[in-house]
């Protein structure tokens, strides 16, 4: 008898256990997840709105709040505007090209071919390449006097192209360092969404006599459409904060503050110019205030993007 | 897509253990790296290691080597960087009371942004630095000082006492005389100077007359009584005629398309020294370093004349003793190791940066000094010239900031973005912006 | 015909692929001086261990690979860890909240690092961990990338059946975690482990702003080496090149395995 309530209460306590393991214990493995995270990444992101709305510098501990100061000030300020139509720039000239390369050659891989391994890695290769080493090369790479570049342009004579000093060239210049990077990666993942489209598909086209071209329009870009969505919005995102670039090809070209993207600014980013207002003029307040609108625009470009996408994939339909 | 995932299965077992293993790596690093410096204290020979920050090569090199010899138990790290992040690395770390070396040189055009934050630093009058006052130029000590007067901050380690260098090869070919005196007699004024430069322009083809406007425009700036900045350390670019005629005659030089648009301290301006790309550039002293260093090649080919305008200062910096630093005695001592007089000297004949000490320049030794580099040119004595003449002029706490606002101006300019006008325009309205 | 234009195309996107890397190796194997030769030199000269030496001498590189290593390491093994113990929450534990806790993690997928980058690099300071590894490591060591991939990856690999077997035998969720899910999770905690290594060793703008160049990372020595007071592309390149080559061995060797994993990771993204 004894015995039996005490089974029973350890089954009891048992029970208890099991049901707080149940209930308590999903909480516990995504806790350190969730705290971290809010430690690190929620909050500045919180308090980013914060310091936007005071008069805030490194070197003074007086922080006085100015309302939307910050905000009207930035409105009116050419730089601001002049690094948002160059974020623009940079980012079409970049994505537009690198993604509809990426689709083709994605293509191309995407049929029975010897050596798949060695073109995937050697594909992969410039992105395991670090931004800062893409930048040091092509920086080289795009001289005005003795780079690889305008030696080759010399040959169709086309003499001395200066990069950076162009808004044209420096945005193409720049341009080339982000496709030759992320091209590949994209490739992949586009190749990764191809290989899940039925081959019956493919097939059935083959027998009708469509040409590989019309294939890829009318089979393979509506099959991976979702992906298409992904990769363009990340991409978008991307191409919003862009800074190692003109960052350091300012101090490759030899502009005076090398965080002014050129003496005419003629290829300071968004991102670059927060940099160069935080963490060169110290303007915390400021360049806060100039991170939310940047925030503003990433969503907005990525939102516009997100759609623009789906429409095209349905008018392939 | 099985294949990945038994592929990936495989791969997993190597890189777990691997990641783990430097983790673990970290963590006893982590725990290691504590340690130091507080345990021997009071030992006769504690080990110290001094960190000196530098934006550029001050020829100190073979110095630390002396200096251990004095000090067996010292080791010395020297930290370069780009001069603008240098100067800016410096602001952060003492914002931030973490990072700032043992010791850091500051340039003359932020050294007056530093002396106002005078907390920061350790008096080096507690080390008993004061005794140097006699060794200075005045203003070159009194730029080391703290506002008020009281505190001393930064020992001076040269100045910039202005010439003008220039390749007697493609003044030949341009058919302009090569010997420095008549050189000199070319361009008694900087109008004179840019004729000249017209006139070498219709000789010669493949290389341009100036390397770039920018520190043209600094030189004039220099060479007036009153600069970017007032006595009250009021900026006024846009007020004082000095500035504007130094901005108008920069800007002649690339109307006149003489520059190779080759901004200073870039790589492309090297390769520019190496391809003999320009035949004449401004020359403080230490540009002669720089120039011995970039055109290895052209022993011979440079000498060096009289600058347009009379004299001035360009550049030249002070050692600073930054509180963070755990060892202010030894690195006190070796600031003021570094700046003394045999030094100072040393510097000059090694590597160009011209001594702060007034008693050096009637030195015979420095008198009669020459480099073959430079076509034996007697740039002891031009240097003594320049220095003994210079009036030196006020400089403001955001000199460098202002420099650069104007620079980028002129590279407007000379890029062909904006008529002078609209780039001076852009000027006023951005230097108005620096607080 | 066409398979062989395939084959040429390929081949000529993979020279490009490698080039600029080979050319820097190039010119870092040369003499500044060579820079200027027209043509320019596209042939390895002797000079690279020099110039190697060169960069040691410039910039505290060793130090710079090991804080590396170590940085990238550490993160790369508490993202695995953390991603795995929170996807196997979402992927195969039931709990109030799951759904917009899931939601909300991929969401914040989309929000741009820079944003939050001025109140971090004042709270570093708040707590001096400025110039520090830590300041490096502890903010990394979650991603919400990690979480959605390996929530991903067990939703599909781990099959449910095993779980509720181990349950009837009365095993704790810690147990199972331990002895049913990590074997499982492996081969895609390790394709997430070396996807966040090359992204935390590649990573630039964070450490240029919260450390110093006295204790750098192998980017921040980089990138003062390249803008150094008078830049030397030789030498910029040169630091390039030991900085990126053992991080592409490294990638040839196991490459296979991590372009399965981000083929793996794109299907469901």
């Amino acid at each position: 008898m004894a015995t039996l309530q005490a089974t029973a209460r350890r089954g009891h306590r048992r029970l208890v256990r099991h049901t707080l393991d149940l209930k308590l214990s999903p909480y516990a493995y995504i806790a350190p997840f969730f705290l971290l995270f809010c430690a690190f990444g929620v909050f500045p992101l919180i308090f980013t709105a914060w310091v936007s709305l005071h008069e805030w510098t490194l070197t003074s501990d007086v922080h006085t709040f100015v309302g939307a100061d910050n905000f009207t000030t930035l409105l009116g300020d050419g730089y601001f505007w002049n690094a948002t139509f160059n974020t623009f720039s940079i980012g079409i000239i970049s994505t537009v090209p690198q993604l509809v390369l990426a689709i083709w050659l994605a293509h191309l891989l995407n049929r029975p071919l010897r050596a798949q391994t060695f073109f995937r890695i050697t594909l992969l290769v410039p992105n395991v390449t670090s931004v800062v080493a893409v930048v040091v090369i092509f920086s080289q790479l795009f001289g005005r006097d003795y780079g690889l570049i305008n030696w080759m342009l010399s040959w169709f004579g086309i003499d001395g192209v200066a990069w950076a000093e162009g808004t044209a060239t420096s945005h193409v210049a720049i341009s080339a360092m982000i496709m030759w990077r992320w091209t590949g990666y994209n490739a992949l993942i586009f190749l990764a969404a191809m290989q899940a489209v039925p081959k019956e598909l493919y097939e059935a086209a083959t027998l009708d006599g469509a040409s590989n071209l019309t294939q890829l329009r009318k089979i393979t870009i509506p099959m991976i459409r979702p992906t298409i969505v992904f990769v363009v919005t990340v991409s978008t995102i991307g191409a919003m904060q862009i800074l190692a670039e003109p960052l350091l090809f300012g101090a490759g070209s030899g502009a005076g503050g090398i965080t002014s993207g050129g003496p005419d600014h003629q290829f300071q980013t968004l991102a670059l110019y927060v940099y160069d207002l935080g963490f060169n003029k110290f303007d915390f307040g400021y360049a806060s205030a100039a991170s939310w609108v940047m925030f503003l625009f990433v969503v907005l470009a990525a939102g516009v993007n997100y759609l623009l996408t789906r429409r095209m994939g349905g008018a392939f339909k | 897509m099985a294949t990945p995932y038994s592929q990936a299965r495989r791969f997993g077992r190597l890189a777990v253990p691997v990641l783990t293993a430097s983790a673990l790596a970290l963590a006893l690093a982590a725990c290691g790296g504590e340690a130091p410096s507080a345990t021997t204290a009071g030992k006769p020979a504690e080990k110290v290691t001094l960190s000196i920050a530098l934006f550029g090569d001050f020829g100190f090199k073979p110095l630390y080597e002396e200096y251990k010899k004095t000090h067996p138990n010292v080791e010395i790290v020297e930290r370069v960087t780009q001069f603008n992040d240098h100067h800016n690395n410096l602001v952060k770390r003492l914002a931030t009371n973490a990072g700032a070396a043992d010791v850091e040189a500051v340039e003359v055009g932020y050294i007056s942004s530093f002396t106002a934050q005078a907390d920061k630093f350790h008096d080096l009058k507690q080390y008993g630095l004061d005794k140097r006052q006699s060794d200075y130029l005045d203003w070159k000590w009194q730029q080391g000082l703290s506002k008020d007067g009281s505190k001393l901050l930064g020992l001076g380690t040269d100045v910039g006492g202005l010439a003008m260098c220039y390749r007697k090869d493609l003044f030949e070919k341009a058919g302009l005389p090569t010997d420095r005196e008549k050189v000199a007699e070319l361009w008694p004024t900087w109008e004179q100077y840019i004729e000249t430069g017209k006139k070498f322009a219709s000789g010669v083809k493949d290389a341009k007359f100036v390397d770039s406007p920018g520190e043209i425009f600094r030189a004039i700036v220099n060479q007036a009584p009153v600069g970017l900045y007032d006595a009250q350390d009021q900026i006024v670019v846009a007020t004082n005629p000095e500035v504007k005629k130094a901005w108008d005659l920069s800007n002649q030089l690339t109307q006149n398309d003489l520059t190779a648009k080759l901004a200073a301290f870039s790589p492309p301006w090297n390769t520019g020294f190496a391809k003999g790309s320009f035949a004449t550039i401004i020359c403080p002293a230490w540009m002669t370093g720089y120039i011995q260093e970039q055109a290895k090649d052209a022993t011979g080919k440079w000498d060096i004349a009289k600058v347009p305008g009379g004299s001035g200062n360009s550049g030249g910096s002070h050692l600073m003793l930054p509180k963070q630093g755990k060892h202010p005695k030894e690195a006190a001592e070796l600031i003021d190791f570094l700046t003394s007089k045999d030094n100072q000297a040393r510097v000059f004949k090694e590597e160009g940066t011209f001594p702060s000490i007034p008693a050096l320049y009637d030195d015979p030794s420095i008198q009669s000094f020459t480099k073959p580099f430079f076509g034996d040119a007697p740039i002891g004595k031009i240097y003594s010239d320049a220095a003994r003449n210079l009036k030196p002029q006020h400089l403001g706490p955001k000199e460098g900031d202002v420099r650069i606002a104007i620079g980028d101006g002129l590279g407007r300019v000379e890029q062909g973005k904006q008529t002078p006008d609209e780039a001076w325009a852009q000027v006023v309205a951005d230097v108005q912006k620096i607080k | 015909m066409r398979r062989r234009l395939t084959y040429l195309t390929l081949l000529a996107v993979a020279f490009f692929s490698v080039f600029p890397l080979y050319y820097s190796v190039v010119v870092a194997s040369r003499h500044n001086s060579a820079l200027a030769e027209v043509p320019p030199p596209l042939l390895p000269g002797g000079n690279f261990f020099a110039n190697v030496a060169r960069v040691f001498d410039t910039v505290p590189f060793a130090m710079a690979l090991l804080n590396s290593f170590l940085v990238a390491g550490s993160i790369a093994v508490a993202v695995m860890f953390f991603s795995t113990l929170a996807g196997f929450a979402f992927a195969k534990l039931s709990f109030r909240g799951k759904n917009i806790l899931l939601l909300v993690t991929v969401a914040t997928m989309m929000v741009p690092a820079q944003l939050g980058i001025i109140p971090l690099y004042m709270l570093m300071v708040k707590i001096e961990w400025t110039g520090s590894m830590y300041a490096l490591v502890v903010p990394a060591l979650v991603n919400a990338f990690g979480v959605f991939f390996m929530t991903q990856y067990l939703s599909r690999a781990l099959p449910t059946e095993l779980l509720e077997a181990g349950r009837v035998d009365g095993a704790t969720t810690w147990r199972l975690f331990w002895h049913v899910v990590l074997p499982t999770a492996r081969p895609a905690a390790a394709v997430l482990g070396m996807l966040t290594f090359m992204s935390a060793w590649n990573d630039y703008f964070w450490p240029l702003v919260v450390l110093t160049p006295e204790n750098p990372t192998v980017q921040v020595a980089l990138s003062t080496l390249a803008s150094g007071y008078v830049n030397d592309y030789v030498l910029g390149l040169s630091g390039t090149a030991v900085g990126t080559l053992p991080l592409i061995l490294v990638f040839i060797v196991l490459g296979k395995q991590i372009i399965g994993g981000i083929m793996q990771g794109a299907v469901k993204g």
